[in-house]
């Protein structure tokens, strides 16, 4: 075998354009030389989550069809499912952390920056049935760009399908934790992504309603440094807490054991 | 005469639109209007208030956008603030305690993009009148008198009955953020040809219950008055629970309709 690297191993780093090489990046993602994160797949975030062999894929009930004939859905979610693997923008499913049984949903920001339309709604609803039947907690991953335009106003009325649900759910008094990572803006935001018990933000995260462009041309303010970040949105007081990456399993532990009675 | 997109959303942002002062001025009695979040201010986008509609007590929640430079600047466009939401909930919390049903009027942009709402909560200001509108224990419904967008008019209409006026728009975004994605694909077409936001198109999906014409004008607002009243008498028998399972129910069944037909 040559000892030059293969094909691929190495990558730039989105934010300081150093090259990083796979075993550098690998488990957690973090870029060595600026120290931000890479964005995570579904496989790379279940990997760094949860116990080993413990995931158990729930599939969707919903499938995702471009029943709006908009121009170039098809082909964009094709290619989506293609680089992904997956159907959707989000998985779910059951599995343990650190031996404590969760429900999970994991939105995944690169199909189609995990933007919320008709499937996605349907699964985060059907995710929270499951956790309220089988009496587990439930633990969100969010990663989105937002409403997905392609499905319109259908998009839309997802925010207020899962919400008409959500209190109902609630007074289940079943543990709900959201672990909002980058991007979690618009739609998402907006509706159920600050609406569980705890809200726990990965460090660098961007989090917001409306983009950060769409604020600088609208209101033509400087925007402040550090805006709509994760450690910004603590210090206003918007969340619980910032958990790095390497941290996360650790902190879902101490959180799932404080409500498992003992 | 059935308008181009481009025609309504020229009409609808006209100075000359009929305005939500005037829809309270004309229609509501004793209005007495209450201002500020008790928590950092006082949007004066939202006019939030008690009123009498045909001798019977309602709460408005109306969305004003402005007619010159001078109130456009003062309402931010109608793009609702932080303290906009937090108002409308506080009130509309009140409105369930008084047991009197809530009236939106709408034209309104979207919600505010800037710091200041970001740095205070705008997502779960949002997310929180939603999650509320849908639990509501007395019956809502909501006027689009102009356009609506986005989540930010989403939590004034998540109600039991949606009323539109003939020119009336209900998007996931604003026309042109949905011409744009088309234009970078080389599409020329009307943004309402691949999505529905117009009144009828929203009327055809079942998610609006009555249009109102607009013509001839000089009895618009006689039109409004029967079209309200008819609305507040066909949900004035359902208690609290049918209420929220109207509103549960009207949402899910459409998307679920809509997405199978095809």
């Amino acid at each position: 075998m040559s000892h030059l690297p293969e094909k691929n191993s190495w990558q730039i780093c989105q934010h300081c354009g150093k090259h990083v090489h796979d075993l550098q990046w690998a488990p957690y993602f973090r870029c060595p030389f600026c120290q931000n994160l890479q964005r995570l797949s579904n496989e790379q975030r279940l990997k760094v989550t949860v116990d080993a062999d413990s995931w158990h894929e729930i599939r969707l009930n919903a499938q995702t069809t471009n029943f709006l004939d908009f121009p170039n859905y098809s082909a964009k979610l094709h290619e989506a499912q293609n680089k992904t693997h997956h159907g959707e923008a989000i998985q779910i499913g059951t599995a343990k952390i650190n031996t404590f049984p969760v429900a999970l949903g994991i939105m995944d920001s690169h199909f189609m920056m995990g933007t919320l339309n008709t499937t996605v709604g349907t699964a985060i609803r059907q995710i929270m049935q499951i956790a309220k039947t089988q009496k587990l907690p439930l633990i969100l991953f969010i990663a989105s760009g937002g409403a997905r335009m392609q499905e319109g106003i259908f998009s839309l009325l997802q925010m207020n399908t899962i919400l008409n649900q959500w209190t109902e759910f609630e007074n289940d008094r079943q543990l709900v934790i959201n672990v909002l990572t980058d991007p979690t803006m618009g739609g998402v935001s907006a509706s159920f992504g600050f609406k569980s018990d705890y809200v726990l933000a990965e460090d660098h995260a961007q989090i917001g309603f409306a983009g950060k462009r769409v604020i600088e041309q609208t209101t033509h303010e400087e925007l402040p440094d550090k805006f709509q970040t994760a450690e910004d949105l603590l210090t206003h007081g918007l969340i619980d807490e910032v958990v790095k990456r390497e941290q996360m399993r650790t902190k879902l532990t101490t959180l799932l054991r404080l409500h498992s009675g003992g | 005469m059935a308008k181009t997109l481009e025609e309504k959303i020229k009409l609808i942002r006209s100075p000359k639109r009929l305005t939500t002062q005037q829809v309270i001025s004309q229609l509501v009695t004793n209005f007495f209007e209450v201002h500020g979040d008790r928590q950092l201010g006082d949007d004066p986008a939202v006019s939030a208030g008690i009123g009498l509609f045909h001798a019977r007590p309602v709460t408005v929640l109306g969305i004003n956008r402005g007619t010159n430079i001078q109130q456009r600047r003062e309402v931010n466009g109608g793009a609702v603030r932080v303290t906009g939401y937090r108002k409308a909930l506080r009130v509309v919390e009140a409105a369930e305690k008084f047991n009197r049903p809530v009236i939106s009027l709408l034209n309104m942009p979207g919600a505010d993009a800037s710091v200041f709402s970001e740095e205070h909560g705008q997502s779960e200001a949002i997310a929180d009148l939603i999650l509320k509108m849908g639990q509501l224990t007395v019956p809502n419904v909501a006027l689009f008198l102009g356009e609506g967008h986005s989540g930010g008019a989403l939590a004034f209409s998540n109600v039991n009955q949606i009323l539109m006026l003939e020119n009336a728009l209900f998007s996931v975004a604003s026309p042109e953020a949905v011409q744009a994605i088309l234009k970078n694909r080389n599409q020329t077409q009307d943004a309402s040809e691949f999505m529905p936001m117009t009144a009828q198109q929203l009327e055809k999906i079942g998610l609006v219950d009555n249009i109102i014409l607009e013509t001839p004008a000089n009895n618009l607002i006689e039109r409004i008055d029967v079209a309200l009243s008819k609305a507040l008498d066909q949900l004035r028998d359902l208690d609290a629970a049918q209420l929220k399972k109207q509103r549960l129910t009207k949402f899910e069944k459409l998307i679920e309709f809509n997405k199978n037909e095809q």
